[in-house]
């Protein structure tokens, strides 16, 4: 019995000397100690089988060797966890890239296209979706520049038809507008518009524009200058300052060109702003009284301001963007920066 | 309009810097847009605005200079006396469309002496960017110049009958003018003639034929007004702009005609050794009244949300030369001067007033708000898929809205017919373009050339067409595009390429961030630019929305696209009818789910969309999930079969599933299958 004994405990021992990890650790817990098949639990047993003298004396020598096969797994158990918990901490090198998640970029100018929507939405505007094909009425005609009009020179339009055109501005809102909705309005169209410039550097056929259309009744000039003052601010920079010249546009009176503070030396004078502290950056004025008139709000009630903004020229100012085909190349290298 | 510092000194007392002339002028509304130098004098340049026509000269700008500083204005020297003595030469002028000339004024002058103008008239008009020629020619370039009103010396004795007739051209007629060029006219052109033929297109160019020459001894001076649209027009029409029609157009000042003849005259005595050998006629058959304007001091501060004092608005507008006659204690009769061809309503008196009180005194305020603000329709829709997509990866493109023809011809649109630009600027440009997929793929073009190996595109932007009843329309249109590996080449990954499922999979994630629950995505042969391996289109019940699939062979090679693209297009204003449907809330289950992997083999003819429909169409309750995991096709199974590894999930809300169950469940399917496809599981 005690050979048998013996022989046990050193086959266990030289399992034992075999566990590296906890998987052979189990599998050896198994051999020895498992519920049905271990050699331990086997040999236990047999104590049935043994004559009734022998059992106490058996027994006893059996429960020794589990209590000892128990103990020396619990002490290799806190080994192999200890090593097992040491190789999940030894370190990888931190230092090489991750995965390359793609994360995309908005377009320059549709991203201040929302920007600028979400300025206006904040101030009360709705932001009204008007076709880029217009008819000569609300282009020009109806903002006062009859056919013939010089100031049309300025804007040289591409036509369908002879009276299906591009629109050439965003100014239309201020008649849509005044055709579909009821003072007090405060409306705001945003997108492209095409002129028939050849595409260079300086020039595209096509870019973007916002105006802005606000008809109450006690507008003044004043309230246009404040309303400027904040749309700019917000746009460009809390300390950004505006300045009103007179413009001359057909559909207001008083016209007035508005420049900001220069961005680049806030106004001390720089190559950017030629020296002079300010930067052209839009055109506005009181609603003309013929407008209010032929869209048929009473101008004797109600009065209003309209401005309009290239939008393009913002991130030419902003970014130092040289080449305004840039901004339709679609060239990654160039969107990814934004 | 460029302004000497040293010239306009002749007409208003100037003691500023150009620096500061050219911020007083900008602040009055005239912007001087840089400071030169000519002949050791600073020259202003100022721009113009095209309503006012009197500020393109030296008086009206000393006008205005006057006004702002308060200081005289000092008119330039004329002859006062238009009357020849004795009268030698008789000549008769004669107008026959007084709508199209309202006002004539002629002088004959003899004795002249053709030479060059003198040395300081020449400097004057070369700072000024006029070329020198003769004294006569020089003399009323100088007076336009200088009074901005437009001159045109004729020589008389080239005058066939010794008078002029202003009348329309007839229809067909042509004429050689000045620059040596032969125009053709039409019947709304205004013409000079000399009662056998045309001498003068009006206010635009005289005839070569009655040039000033060497051997010119007797000169006709023109001054007159012509009607501004109708100089225009000529002008337009025959591509011919001068300075005279430049500042027709704009709207001349009637009343100048005999101050600037009185001027021209002036100067040719002194400088040609001219006489008066016909006395002034002046012929003006439509008078014009000046413009009458009534002003109200509560309009002026209700406009400009400040009062201005009585004597501010007086002082200011006289010192530019209006008439105010007071009604009332509070409001004005104003009478414009005939140059300010600007003047029509009270507003225009009241920006007058604002410019010279200055903008930048009105104080700033918000208005009251009165209304809410909303976005635009598409707004949300739009913010959501950029987001989404450049959260996938996806850059924003921005295309031109042309098209050229062989984007026609490569891809045709799918409805409708495109739009053509009457004056396009280039063949490349000459249509409206049907569709966002030639944009995209020549944008994914021009990276590939710049070596970009990962290009993710979308961009939302608007395609044309003509609407039913024929005129241009145009509607919203998303497009994406991609191409290159999938995720990038690193050292963890080696890059699949992209491919079809991953737009495709692109899409399904769009779908379900902008909450459309149910959408079919199938094979279609209709869209010539997608390759018919993997052409599909996206649909939503019976509407298709989209297209997706990868780009034509042909097409592929054409580009020289070096790897696959694949690229969708959907229709923004169809997507928006599905997008955002409610969200339906479900609390969690409570029970554990359950899943089971089964591969089975079916024909390669059976596309996926029907196992899934039919399993789903087997309404178990329980059946929450299907998922194809795996897809297998090679040795291991016969061949024309395909292996599918489909995951089911099954969850019971009131209760734990138990094993048997969910195997009911899996026989259930496994039946569905085998009846249906003949499908079998596949043994390992």
């Amino acid at each position: 019995m005690n050979d048998a004994i013996e022989k046990l405990q050193r086959l266990f021992e030289a399992d034992l000397a075999t566990v590296t990890d906890m998987e052979t650790w189990k599998s050896v817990r198994d051999k020895y100690l498992a519920r049905e098949s271990g050699m331990i639990t086997g040999e236990l047993k047999r104590l049935r089988d043994l004559p009734k003298e022998e059992r106490p004396a058996f027994g006893q020598a059996m429960n020794q060797v589990r209590a000892m096969v128990e103990e020396r797994l619990q002490e290799r158990f806190a080994t192999v966890k200890k090593s097992e918990l040491s190789a999940r901490q030894r370190p990888i090198d931190v230092t090489r890239p991750g995965f390359p998640f793609a994360l995309g970029s908005a377009h320059p100018i549709k991203k201040l296209q929302a920007e600028i929507e979400d300025i206006f939405v904040s101030m009360g505007f709705q932001i009204l979706s008007l076709p880029e094909i217009e008819t000569d009425y609300y282009n020009f005609e109806a903002l006062n520049m009859p056919r013939n009009h010089p100031a049309r020179d300025a804007q040289d339009t591409f036509y369908f038809d002879d009276t299906m055109l591009l629109r050439t501005h965003c100014t239309s809102v201020d008649v849509h507008a005044m055709e579909a909705m009821k003072p007090p309005i405060r409306a705001v169209s945003i997108g492209k518009v095409y002129r028939r410039d050849p595409f260079d550097a300086t020039h595209s056929p096509m870019f973007h524009q916002v105006d802005v259309v606000v008809i109450e009744e006690g507008l003044h000039m004043g309230h246009m200058k404040g309303m400027l003052e904040v749309f700019l601010q917000r746009l460009f920079s809390p300390d950004t300052r505006t300045r009103l010249r007179p413009g001359f546009f057909p559909f207001v009176e008083p016209g007035a060109e508005v420049d900001i503070s220069c961005i680049f030396c806030s106004g001390a004078g720089c190559p950017k702003c030629k020296q002079s502290g300010w930067i052209e950056i839009l055109g506005a004025g009181m609603i003309h009284p013929k407008v209010l008139r032929m869209s048929g709000i009473d101008d004797s009630r109600f009065s209003g301001f309209a401005w309009g903004m290239g939008i393009d020229r913002v991130p030419i100012l902003k970014y130092g963007v040289d080449d305004i085909r840039l901004f339709f190349e679609n060239d990654l290298r160039f969107l990814k920066q934004f | 309009m460029k302004i000497s510092i040293e010239w306009l000194k002749e007409y208003v007392d100037v003691r500023e810097s150009p620096e500061k002339l050219k911020e007083d002028l900008s602040m009055i509304g005239l912007l001087v847009e840089a400071i030169s130098e000519s002949n050791g004098s600073p020259v202003l340049e100022v721009e113009v605005t095209s309503n006012r026509p009197d500020c393109l000269n030296y008086v009206g700008i000393a006008r205005e200079l006057s006004a702002l500083y308060k200081r005289p204005l000092k008119n330039p020297l004329i002859q006062e006396k238009l009357t020849a003595s004795p009268d030698r030469i008789p000549y008769r002028i004669e107008i026959r469309d007084a709508d199209l000339c309202p006002r004539y004024v002629g002088l004959v002058m003899d004795g002249i002496r053709v030479e060059p103008s003198p040395q300081w008239m020449q400097k004057r008009l070369e700072a000024a960017g006029m070329r020198p020629l003769n004294n006569i020619v020089d003399i009323s370039n100088y007076v336009l110049l200088e009074m901005g009103h437009p001159l045109h010396t004729f020589d008389f004795d080239v005058l066939r009958q010794g008078k002029i007739v202003v009348a329309r051209a007839k229809q067909g007629e042509k004429m050689r003018t000045l620059d040596g060029t032969d125009r053709d006219l039409d019947g709304e052109m205004l013409l000079i003639n000399d009662g056998e033929g045309p001498v003068a297109i009006a206010g635009v160019m005289g005839g070569l034929n009655s040039e000033i020459s060497q051997s010119t001894k007797r000169v006709l001076i023109e001054s007159a007004y012509f009607q501004p649209a109708s100089v225009r027009r000529t002008s337009r029409k025959l591509g011919l702009s001068t300075e005279a029609s430049y500042r027709f157009e704009r709207g001349a000042d009637w009343d100048n005609t005999v101050p600037a003849l009185a001027r021209t005259c002036y100067l040719i005595e002194k400088l040609a050794g001219g006489r008066i050998a016909g006395g002034l006629q002046d012929v003006y058959p439509k008078k014009i009244a000046p413009v009458r304007i009534a002003l109200h001091q509560d309009h002026v501060t209700s406009l400009l949300g400040m009062p201005l004092t009585g004597d501010f608005i007086e002082s200011t507008l006289r010192g530019l030369g209006f008439q105010l006659e007071k009604r009332g204690p509070n409001a004005w009769d104003v009478t414009c001067p005939t140059c300010r061809a600007d003047m029509e309503l009270e507003a225009d008196l009241i920006e007058e007033l604002a410019c010279f009180y200055g903008y930048q005194n009105i104080p700033a305020i918000l208005p009251p708000s009165q209304t809410a603000g909303t976005h635009s329709s598409a707004y949300l829709l739009e913010n959501t898929i950029r987001n989404i997509l450049i959260g996938q990866g996806y850059s924003e493109a921005l295309n031109l809205s042309f098209a050229s023809e062989a984007d026609h011809r490569e891809f045709p649109p799918l409805e409708g017919d495109r739009v053509a630009i009457k004056n396009p600027l280039t063949e490349d440009t000459q249509y409206m373009r049907t569709t966002l997929a030639p944009g995209l793929v020549r944008s994914a073009k021009r990276n590939v050339n710049f070596d970009q190996r990962l290009i993710r595109l979308f961009e939302i932007g608007k395609v044309y067409g003509p609407k039913a009843d024929g005129v241009p329309g145009e509607r919203h249109a998303l497009g994406i595009l991609g191409a290159g590996g999938f995720a990038g080449q690193n050292w963890t990954n080696p890059s699949p390429d992209y491919g079809f499922f991953h737009l495709r999979g692109l899409i399904e994630a769009l779908m379900h961030g902008l909450r459309i629950r149910s959408f079919n995505i199938k094979p279609t042969t209709a869209v010539s630019w997608l390759n018919p391996r993997d052409a599909a289109t996206l649909e939503i019940g019976d509407d298709c929305i989209g297209l997706l699939g990868s780009l034509s062979p042909a097409l592929e090679d054409k580009y020289k696209l070096k790897q696959p693209v694949c690229l969708a297009e959907i229709n923004f204003e169809r997507l928006a009818k599905y997008a955002f449907s409610p969200v339906t809330y479900e609390s969690l289950p409570k029970y554990p789910s359950v899943e089971r992997d089964m591969s089975i083999v079916v024909s390669r003819d059976t596309v996926y969309h029907a196992i899934h429909d039919g399993i789903a169409g087997l309404k178990i309750p329980e059946l929450t999930g299907i998922e194809l995991i795996d897809v297998y096709e090679g040795e291991k199974i016969p061949s024309g079969n395909v292996s599918l590894t489909l995951r089911l999930t099954f969850q019971d809300r009131e209760k734990t599933l138990t094993v048997d169950r969910v195997q009911d469940f899996v026989d259930t399917v496994l039946a569905f299958l085998n009846k249906s496809y003949g499908a079998g599981l596949r043994s390992l």
